[in-house]
């Protein structure tokens, strides 16, 4: 079946909808990480940062993610009540 | 027809540092090679409470999965979609996620629960990872007759991956062990 040995194959990603959000995506990413390891399990878990990287990824995500079962959990968002302030 | 797994490890890891991995495991260059299956994996949607500590993040992760040829002449699509809900309590320490397709639904259903929690024995120093999958073949589907053999193959790969995971894991543990440590490898 191939799933081990598949390292020869180079396959290409056959839909990568979100592609033109990867550089927003890393740095956002990033940016989460290191705010998870070195502030939230550490106990600074009241401020959030990152909030720049985030609207501007889920903002180009918005425009790109073209899976409507995925797009469904973006939107859902919108409902969430979030007590945190992003100026938004 | 429902199939079950349930998997246990220990990583001799604190918490903060496992967990701060999982966070990177599909993220580093070097890992995408050994999860070559993992093609995209996306934040749709996440939250802090702040008053808790607790952490509640959405991710959208597309899978490689082309099966055998039989699957995927019926389902036309090499590739899965599934969505993956964290919850993370920083204050008692613990992170568990859940992860079901989305895509295919209407003829497998796979949920995998995985827990990160201190290790009894060792709290401070060590993680506990508990790992559950379950794989249901939908009844009345068009692979219903060979939903055995489905079955079994995709559990197969389940276990593979996972075995995959946990070797990434380690590797950025170590990391980020040598990281905190001043060392550079």
């Amino acid at each position: 079946m191939g799933i081990i040995t598949d390292s020869q194959n180079k396959k290409k990603p056959s839909s990568s909808s979100t592609f033109p959000c990867a550089k927003l995506r890393d740095a956002y990413h990033n940016c989460f990480t290191r705010w998870y390891s070195e502030k939230f399990v550490k106990g600074q878990w009241d401020t959030e940062d990152c909030v720049s990287e985030w609207q501007k990824y889920k903002a180009c995500l918005a425009e790109h993610l073209e899976d409507k079962q995925l797009s469904r959990f973006l939107e859902a968002e919108g409902n969430v009540n979030c007590t945190t302030t992003d100026g938004g | 027809m429902v199939k079950a797994y349930t998997q246990e490890y220990t990583y001799k890891h604190p918490w903060d540092r496992v967990t701060s991995a999982s966070w990177k495991k599909f993220a580093d260059a070097e890992n995408k090679r050994t999860l070559s299956h993992i093609l995209e994996v996306d934040t749709l949607n996440h939250k802090l409470d702040p008053s808790t500590g607790k952490l509640y993040t959405t991710r959208a992760i597309t899978v490689h999965a082309p099966g055998p040829w039989f699957v995927r002449k019926i389902v036309r699509q090499d590739v899965c979609h599934c969505v993956e809900s964290t919850v993370v309590d920083a204050q008692a320490r613990s992170m568990q996620l859940t992860t079901n397709n989305i895509s295919l639904e209407k003829f497998i259903e796979v949920e995998e629960k995985i827990r990160y929690d201190p290790h009894p024995e060792n709290p401070n120093g060590w993680t506990l990872c508990r790992q559950e999958t379950s794989i249901r073949i939908k009844p009345l589907s068009a692979l219903a007759s060979m939903a055995e053999k489905v079955e079994q193959r995709c559990a197969e790969k389940f276990v593979q991956n996972s075995a995959k995971g946990r070797e990434v894991m380690e590797r950025i543990c170590k990391y980020l062990e040598a990281e905190s440590k001043g060392i550079s490898i």
